[in-house]
């Protein structure tokens, strides 16, 4: 599952076409956009606002019954940036490897493990616009290749729930610190020109975060769940069943032993359950 | 994505001649300046696994304390001072029963650049008295001397002062790097061994035992007082046998009346890494076998007598009683 954080309203247009997302009206605070295997929410500007949109994008839609529940999961801030460096032309989009906040100059890294197609670079996350004149009288020192309003904040919110390698931040130059009429269609242009590569990033980031299955079949599962209920056993002597069940398949290879016999036993005094769980931990740890 | 596509370098670790070193090793790779080491290694919910596959480097000054006295579950060898010291964190190995993978919250390795700062608190330390000193524990530092030489640094710091034991542990066989040193008194080249069927399913990327053993004979001809580490010993499937025919294999090609000594040790933990590394470690049977806690909070094989009494008579076949430890 593909978690996308946007600031405006045209930087989410193209992605929104792209993957066919529908507008999910069930939300009543940010605009969000859906499919099966992705998520879009628009944040509005600024680090707070990206903090916000994050940490209510992960907090509502994370299910853990769902396979590899927040583990499965990856989420990209996608977006413009600014930029004093004429190297990069505008429309080239890079993986930020250096997210730091100039308010608190705190830094913030992203784990990245696989391939990608991107340049790299690190970006400072400011309150306020950063003009052109700003840096270059000295007003405004700059620490990073790029610059932008929301990166710090969405990183520190997904980072209170995911793992650095589920976090990225894909920023694409939009201007070089001189904009003075704001143009939503270049913003747009901007982000479908990276579009392609985002995808093969995002088919990439997907193959990174899927989740090993379980050694445990569905069926050893519900008959395992059969033998807690039966035994009455406690919420420990439940863990350590399926401890030991696990332990069992991954050391003999072999499919869990049949526990019918427990499954039908209807115990009446704990002390009963607890005998039975014994006779199960011969049967798996000494087998 | 390739080990080491990334170096992350701490802003007052950049100057030091070892981070230039090991900069020049991978002219290719992205650098990343960071204010402190732990604002990368210590960052909450990394996945150890997945970092494996993708390993970076992380150049960081150590700052006190260098050194720290040696650990309970480790063996002595009979030396009244035994201390540890990291000056790498992480491995580029990958065993299935690394205590590494509970210690640490990330997989990345980091190298320690101010070496001198280390050796000075070796020498502060000497004041006082002898020292036997492991500086590879937590580590391997052969196995790394060709991205950072710090196996020949420590044999050359030892050389040159009294009072001052070291062990170089490795699972390596790039005993290469450092066969034009001579061979010092005050150094023992520690080798971890396990048989075949150990190192192929539980040691990712080291090299195999053959390896080892060939690396161990050069070293001890050449001079080298070279120690056999048998730990940990891993139950296995036939483990009896299997054991009994790798001492054989091992003694078939090292003369046993060269080697130092030998310690053995099964399988332990403490109980807080055993258990949040059995939780992590759902793709090897390594943690599956039946264990208990023993007193001190250590996680053992249930049979850990019977294996260390057992490996302890076939080793005795070939070493005598006073050069066996553990």
């Amino acid at each position: 599952m593909i978690y996308i954080v946007t600031a405006l309203p045209c930087e989410a247009s193209p992605i929104v076409k792209r993957y066919d997302l529908k507008r999910d009206d069930a939300c009543r605070h940010f605009p969000l956009y859906r499919s099966d295997d992705m998520f879009l929410i628009v944040s509005g500007v600024g680090k707070m606002a990206s903090a916000i949109a994050t940490a209510y994008l992960i907090a509502q839609n994370v299910k853990r019954d769902e396979a590899g529940g927040e583990e499965g999961l990856a989420i990209i801030n996608i977006g413009v940036c600014g930029t004093l460096n004429q190297r990069y032309p505008i429309g080239t989009p890079l993986l930020i490897h250096k997210v730091i906040d100039h308010e608190t100059g705190k830094q913030y890294f992203p784990d990245i493990l696989i391939e990608h197609p991107f340049e790299e670079g690190s970006i400072e996350t400011h309150n306020d616009v950063v003009r052109r004149e700003d840096v270059l009288s000295g007003r405004v020192e700059l620490r990073a290749d790029l610059v932008d309003m929301e990166a710090s904040g969405f990183f520190q919110a997904a980072s209170r729930f995911l793992a650095p390698h589920q976090i990225y931040v894909i920023k694409v130059v939009g201007d070089y610190l001189d904009v003075v009429d704001f143009d939503r269609q270049r913003v747009a242009q901007c982000i479908s020109g990276a579009l392609d590569a985002v995808d093969g990033f995002i088919k990439q980031v997907e193959g990174l975060c899927r989740v090993e299955g379980d050694v445990l079949t569905q069926d050893e599962r519900l008959q395992l769940e059969r033998v807690k209920e039966s035994l009455r056993l406690t919420v420990t002597q439940s863990h350590q069943l399926v401890d030991m069940a696990r332990r069992y398949k991954l050391r003999t290879g072999r499919p869990l032993p049949d526990f019918s016999e427990f499954a039908q036993t209807r115990v009446k005094v704990k002390a009963e359950g607890r005998k039975a769980l014994e006779r199960i931990r011969r049967l798996l740890l000494y087998e | 994505m390739s080990k080491f596509s990334h170096i992350y370098i701490e802003e007052r670790a950049a100057a030091y001649p070892v981070a230039q070193h090991v900069l020049s090793r991978f002219p290719g790779s992205i650098r990343v300046m960071v204010r402190h080491y732990k604002d990368v290694f210590n960052r909450p919910h990394q996945d150890f696994r997945r970092q494996k596959a993708s390993t970076k480097l992380i150049l960081a000054v150590k700052r006190e304390p260098f050194l720290y006295p040696g650990p309970e579950v480790c063996e002595d060898f009979g030396n009244p001072n035994f201390y540890y010291t990291s000056p790498v964190l992480n491995c580029i190995y990958d065993c299935d029963y690394c205590y590494l993978q509970g210690l640490y919250p990330s997989a990345n390795i980091v190298i320690f650049v101010n070496i001198e700062e280390f050796f000075k608190a070796v020498d502060r330390q000497l004041e006082s008295g002898p020292l036997y000193l492991c500086p590879s524990y937590d580590t391997d530092l052969l196995a790394l001397e060709g991205i950072v030489p710090y196996a020949s640094r420590w044999i050359e710091f030892a050389g040159i002062r009294q009072g001052l034991r070291i062990e170089l542990r490795t699972r390596s066989a790039n005993y290469s790097a450092i066969a034009g040193l001579t061979p010092v008194e005050q150094v023992i080249l520690a080798w971890s061994l396990s048989p075949h069927e150990v190192v192929r399913r539980y040691e990712r990327l080291a090299p195999p035992l053959k390896a080892r053993l060939t690396a161990i004979k050069a070293a001890l001809q050449d001079g080298w007082q070279v120690r056999l580490c048998f730990e940990p010993l891993i139950k296995i499937h036939n483990w009896q046998q299997v054991y009994r025919e790798f001492l054989d294999e091992v003694f078939s090609i090292i003369p046993a009346e060269r080697v130092f000594d030998a310690n053995i040790g099964v399988f332990r933990m403490s109980k807080e890494q055993f258990k949040r590394i059995s939780r992590l470690r759902s793709d090897t049977d390594i943690f599956a076998f039946p264990m208990v806690c023993r007193e001190g909070g250590v996680v053992t094989y249930e049979d850990e007598k019977e294996i260390r009494g057992f490996f302890y008579q076939n080793l005795n076949r070939y070493l005598p009683e006073e050069k066996i430890y553990g």
